[in-house]
């Protein structure tokens, strides 16, 4: 009751950023929570949890941006942005070449070894889905 | 399919609860004292999502509770 007494005389700003701060801590450790679940249902769980509590922070943050609670970051500068898509262009190039010569070097060890082996059991289709996926995704940095 | 809850996770279940708990009296107080109607309906629909995450978290542990074990296992 008293911490709610006190609450209440806090400008309305202060007491949605005091939700959405929560809201933040909290979609941390849920994020935490899955990965370290053992339990398949237990970490689905969590994993529920989280897309839930993000779903609120963002719809929050919308909110309070919308009714001035909220100053927006400035955006970055277009130099800024050349400089660092230029500088990790090269650590790309860099990393594809130092992946071909490590595949050229033991080309038998990497055939042999299939991706569903280096995770215990079976795979499921929906980790065989996300791994396309990550795929797909990389053609668009290629 | 069910494993029993390992410590680790009754832990974050545990710790998730309380946080829950602060979340939905949080919302309730912005949702009574808020004058901005847009951020009073947030709120007022948050405390009740966080109600279900609350529920969903006691359920998880009500269901695991036969299942664990009485004694330390190795």
């Amino acid at each position: 009751m008293q911490q709610a007494q006190i609450q209440s005389m806090l400008p309305e700003a202060d007491l949605a950023y005091t939700v959405l701060a929560d809201l933040k801590r909290v979609v941390r450790e849920y994020a935490t929570a899955a990965t370290e679940a053992n339990c398949p249902e237990i970490r689905q769980m969590f994993t529920d949890l989280l897309n839930s509590s993000l779903r609120m922070q963002g719809d929050l943050y919308q909110l309070m941006q919308q009714n001035n609670m909220y100053s927006s970051p400035s955006p970055a500068l277009r130099q800024e942005l050349e400089k660092q898509l230029d500088q990790n262009r090269q650590t790309l190039q860099q990393t594809k070449q130092l992946i071909q010569q490590m595949m050229s070097a033991a080309p038998q060890a990497m055939q042999h070894m299939p991706m569903g082996s280096m995770q215990s059991g079976q795979t499921h289709p929906q980790q065989h889905q996300q791994n396309q996926q990550h795929q797909q995704q990389g053609h668009f940095y290629n | 399919m069910m494993q029993p809850v390992t410590g680790k996770e009754l832990e974050y279940v545990v710790d998730s609860m309380s946080n829950e708990d602060l979340l939905m009296k949080q919302c309730a107080v912005a949702a009574v004292s808020a004058t901005n109607p847009a951020l009073r309906a947030m709120c007022a629909s948050m405390q009740q999502v966080h109600e279900q995450h609350y529920q969903a978290l006691v359920s998880k542990l009500e269901q695991h509770q036969q299942m664990a074990p009485t004694q330390p296992q190795h």
